[in-house]
């Protein structure tokens, strides 16, 4: 199988199977590629199996059959510690819930993936303010999360997502936690940052969200049903 | 992961947990602070014993029966080394004196008003005083009516005993002996080295007049004293030969031996054989003593384990986070040990000072000098970190195997 240069990420008959008392197919053979520097959103009700794609892509997870490849490495068969490598240097995470380390600052935070990077202290810092100053956090660098707003913190979390300047960024809900003027400063954030060359793949259940994006992908019952373009939609 | 970043992250986790964090340390701290305190007791006992013996008596060669039957006090005390074995001790090539021993029961010893009652005395000869023991006074002469004291029992009486007063001893058989204080001494040549430690009060008397135990020597074939107990003062050039040509009179052709008990053994023990057994005991008693002490440690590492356990639970978020973000399995194992190591560091680090501390109050209290026990501080601080990696481990395998989906998904 040919993998075109330009494919950032191939999912390709992917199926994810829980067992627990009964069996729950939560994916069910999904073939789906994301080209570089494209912004796709997946939409589909709760329980879809929205997320589980994205945690298969990110390497958090790994498929019971199928073949996931981001950027040239084949996630599926890659080792534990390979796998958190990927998470690391290939993808960066956007979470509903942030997810930010709650004793560490700003600056610390966006540092953190560098640290497990081996970057050494200095450029971290360097890195994660300039990181920082980009989302707009330049005042921000040492707040704790808890003494930040829910947008802010967001933010913090993108610029996470960004520091070892991932092949692509995959956001689960990212703007589910935040009133609607916040969520839609942080996709104009993601707007500027495709435009920028960034690769995105982003969760949501909202139309209006996914909208933003060039194509959805509609999930249904761990099935993609759909796939339709919105290229300049919203743009 | 670079240390930095994981001691970093333990500072605050540690700081935002004060109260937890500081108990679990105070556990520790009571563990190695005990194992140092008893561990630097022991040793300045021993080295306060040891350093007496050695200073004093490295030179002497104690001579006396030890019944296979232990616990046979008596027949320990047996008289059974005649003047005949005392003559061939003499005669022993590097023996420079031969000191016997031999105790005199009194009923009472008075002085002035005050009585004191069942006193022991022991007789021996005027060679047991050498100049450097003597505090005041003289010795005794062989023959003479008069007594050498040790500055305890000068002590005993309200008005402190001085060369030249005098005493009056009250004999078993009722019968009074007024005799002239001639010397008081800090102790005597040949004196058991355990019994300097001890430190009793005690008087000398002169054996002619004063001591009478007599048995028929087999050898000389005529009655003569007997002592139950004989010192040799040998060249300390030549301990080991002397103590063994000691030795072999004894066990073949002396009075003594034909004179104890066949289960008997005659022995001939030198200071540093002395030294050597109560160094022993003392050795033992710290190991045990401390050993004890080290299940105050091991308490002290559970109380690491336990708190540890409960910061990966609480922290499993964070481990989740960690692992999105590119942290290996072994990268959230150090920051967890790092956290027990630094817990198990603070908690020896503040134990062994303190440690030290009680030590040194129980040997002012136990009127011993204090003598470190380095060897014993190092293994203490180096078992504390040690203790914080090995009470950690379990904890941080638990955290570094966190599934990082169930991690981010848990409240
Ligand atoms: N660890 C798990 N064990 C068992 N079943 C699971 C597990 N994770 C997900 N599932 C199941 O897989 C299916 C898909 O879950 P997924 O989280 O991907 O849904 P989703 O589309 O993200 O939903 P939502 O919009 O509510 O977030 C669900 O039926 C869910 O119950
Ligand atoms: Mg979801």
């Amino acid at each position: 199988m040919s993998e075109s240069a330009n494919t950032t990420v191939r999912v390709d008959g992917v199926s994810k199977q829980y067992d627990l008392g009964g069996t729950v197919m939560a994916l069910d053979d999904v073939s789906l590629d994301l080209s570089a520097g494209s912004y796709t959103a997946v939409m589909g009700p709760s329980g879809s199996g929205k997320s589980t794609l994205l945690n298969l892509i990110g390497g958090l997870d790994t498929p019971s059959s199928g073949r996931v490849v981001v950027n040239g490495q084949d996630v599926s068969a890659a080792s534990e510690a390979e796998r958190a490598d990927i998470r690391g240097t290939e993808v960066g995470f956007v979470f509903q819930t942030f997810n930010l380390m709650p004793r560490l600052s700003a600056v610390e935070n966006v540092a953190l993936p560098l640290v497990f990077d081996g970057w050494d202290r200095d450029r971290r810092r360097e890195r994660a303010a300039s990181l920082l100053s980009e989302v707009g956090l330049a005042d921000r660098t040492d707040h704790v999360p808890s003494e930040l707003s829910g947008g802010q913190r967001q933010r913090v979390a993108i610029a996470r997502a960004l520091s070892t300047d991932p092949a692509l960024i995959l956001a689960d809900e990212p703007t589910g936690n935040v009133d609607t003027d916040t969520g839609a400063q942080i996709l104009d954030l993601f707007d500027d940052l495709h435009a920028a060359g960034n690769t995105f793949l982003l969760v949501t259940h909202e139309r209006h969200v996914a909208e933003r994006a060039e194509r959805i992908v509609h999930v249904e019952d761990g099935h993609i049903q759909s796939i339709e373009d919105v290229s300049g939609g919203q743009h | 992961m670079d240390t930095g970043e994981s001691v970093r992250i333990t500072l605050r986790s540690i700081r935002a947990h004060k109260l937890r964090s500081a108990l679990t340390v105070i556990g520790v701290v009571i563990g190695i602070a005990s194992v140092i305190t008893f561990a630097t007791f022991g040793a300045s006992v021993e080295a306060e014993i040891v350093g007496d013996i050695e200073t004093s008596n490295a030179g002497n060669i104690y001579v006396f029966g030890t019944p296979a039957d232990d616990d046979d006090f008596d027949r320990t005390l047996q008289p059974v080394f005649t003047e005949y074995d005392i003559q061939q001790l003499e005669r022993i090539a590097g023996v420079e004196a031969v000191l016997p021993r031999g105790i005199v029961q009194t009923q009472s010893i008075q002085h002035g008003d005050q009585t004191l009652a069942r006193q022991q005395v022991t007789a021996t000869r005027p060679a047991s005083f050498t100049q450097n023991v003597l505090v005041e006074g003289r010795s005794f002469e062989a023959d003479e009516e008069a007594v050498v004291v040790n500055e305890r029992m000068a002590g005993s009486f309200s008005e402190n005993l001085t060369a030249g007063e005098r005493l009056t001893m009250t004999m078993p058989d009722g019968s009074e002996r007024n005799v002239t204080v001639v010397g008081v001494v800090n102790g005597t040549r040949g004196e058991v080295p355990v019994s300097e430690f001890a430190r009793q009060p005690r008087v000398y008397v002169p054996i002619d007049p004063f001591y009478d135990s007599v048995v028929e020597s087999p050898s000389a074939g005529v009655r003569q004293r007997a002592y139950p107990q004989v010192t040799l003062v040998v060249d300390p050039r030549a301990i080991p030969e002397t103590q063994s040509a000691i030795q072999t009179y004894l066990s073949g052709e002396s009075d003594a031996r034909s004179l104890s008990a066949d289960d008997t053994e005659l022995v001939a023990r030198s200071g540093n054989d002395f030294v050597e057994e109560i160094s022993d005991v003392i050795e033992r008693i710290t190991r045990f003593v401390t050993g004890i002490a080290v299940i105050a440690l091991v308490v002290g590492a559970i109380g690491i384990a336990n708190v540890m356990l409960v910061s990966v639970t609480e922290r499993t978020r964070e481990i989740g986070i960690m692992k999105a973000v590119g942290a290996r399995n072994r990268d959230v194992m150090q920051v967890f040990l790092v956290e027990a190591a630094l817990l198990g560091t603070l908690g020896s680090l503040l134990g062994v000072p303190l440690g030290l501390l009680v030590g040194y109050g129980a040997t002012r209290y136990a009127e011993v000098t204090f003598s470190l026990a380095p060897l014993w501080m190092a293994l203490a601080v180096g078992v504390g970190v040690l203790v914080g990696v090995v009470a950690g481990l379990y904890p941080a395998w638990r955290a570094a195997r966190v599934d990082p989906i169930d991690a981010l998904r848990y409240e």
